[in-house]
């Protein structure tokens, strides 16, 4: 008899003889099949050793507990259902954050490229001379990049808070049950080390380059400008311009 | 031997594998199966009316490169019930070796 036949004759045994938990039966058969060639013996061999599969499931008494535990099983889906509701609300608020950031990146980069060749669509990038632009745009460069390794932290961040959620809820529903659980998930992800230290040396080196740059900006921009108040001089924020 | 004769001491067995400490299926099938000559599928059945009794529970645990896999844990109950039977069932077979060996030295 191959693995497929014994395992097929189980079930079919299993199901006549209203066994209500046949798949985790089956799983406890499949595994051992899968020890045991890893160990080099023939199929044949293997459901040989394990026994008659019709035998086998007459040894099987039906469970009496799942009929009990049917009720309190109700009970546990409709709870989850009405948290599934608020999580359901979260989540979409940490993807609309998600969103923004990203949103936020892109800025910052398109900024950045219309500083540095000097173009202001429709009039939107404060005129000012050119040293100055292109130490913002570096300021800018530089925040794009953090916000994009921010981007893509915080989306791996979400990925690893449905996983964790999703294990919750398999959980729940497990143990309400009578089924084994599996360990549950942490909520942080849990990023290689190398990716790790990458991720904190990216968005600290830009971190500090976007804080030199907009300082240094600023001054440029005094320091040229004549004045404190150099947004002033400049005509920015629908100030007209001193001349 | 006789198939009924093992299945009555196999739970025992089982129970004291688990007291020790905490394993998979496959490795009580395996550790049956070398000790006593029985089919590796029976401990299976056995497994699952333990854990109905309520004499061991069961837990997944993910192992690296591998689904998860089931282990058993003997509760508490399991460990009183095992402490109970294994007294009463080294003096039920004390007193069958005993019986028996009389009888041997009889037919002398």
């Amino acid at each position: 008899m191959t693995r497929n036949e014994f395992l097929t004759k189980l079930a079919d045994e299993l199901k006549k003889n209203n066994i209500t938990d046949a798949d985790e039966i089956i799983s406890e058969y499949e595994q051992h099949f899968a020890f045991k060639m890893a160990d080099g013996f023939s199929e044949e061999e293997i459901a040989a050793r394990l026994g008659n599969p019709v035998e086998l499931a007459s040894q099987f008494e039906s469970h009496v507990e799942n009929i009990k535990s049917g009720g309190k099983k109700v009970t546990t889906v409709l709870g989850l259902v009405f948290i599934d509701i608020f999580a359901g609300a979260f989540f979409v608020l940490l993807f609309a954050w998600e969103i923004i950031m990203a949103a936020f990146a892109v800025c910052n980069a398109v900024a950045a490229v219309c500083l540095s060749i000097g173009s202001s669509p429709w009039s939107l990038i404060p005129p000012m001379p050119y040293v100055p632009a292109i130490v913002f745009a570096l300021s800018l460069t530089a925040l794009f990049v953090l916000t994009t390794v921010g981007c893509i932290y915080f989306a791996a961040f979400i990925r690893q808070l449905m996983r964790s959620y999703g294990r919750f809820h398999k959980n729940t529903i497990a143990a309400a049950s009578g089924n084994a659980v599996l360990p549950s998930l942490g909520i942080y992800p849990r990023l290689p080390a190398k990716t790790n230290r990458r991720i904190r040396t990216v968005a600290m080196i830009s971190l500090i380059l976007f804080t030199t740059c907009f300082v240094l900006g600023m001054i440029l921009s005094m320091i040229l400008s004549g004045s404190l108040e150099f947004w002033h001089e400049w005509g920015w924020f629908g100030y007209n311009a001193v001349k | 031997m006789n198939i009924q004769y093992k299945k009555g001491v196999l739970e025992l067995l089982v129970l004291s594998l688990l007291k020790k400490q905490d394993w998979y299926g496959y490795e009580i099938s395996e550790y049956l199966s070398r000790h006593i000559d029985i089919a590796d599928g029976t401990v299976y059945p056995l497994l699952r009316k333990l854990k109905s009794e309520g004499l061991v529970t069961t837990y997944m645990q993910e192992e690296s490169g591998g689904p998860p896999r089931k282990y058993y844990s003997i509760t508490n109950l399991g460990r009183e019930t095992y402490e109970k039977e294994r007294a009463e069932y080294l003096n039920f077979a004390q007193r069958v070796a005993e019986i028996l060996e009389g009888d041997n030295n009889d037919q002398k």
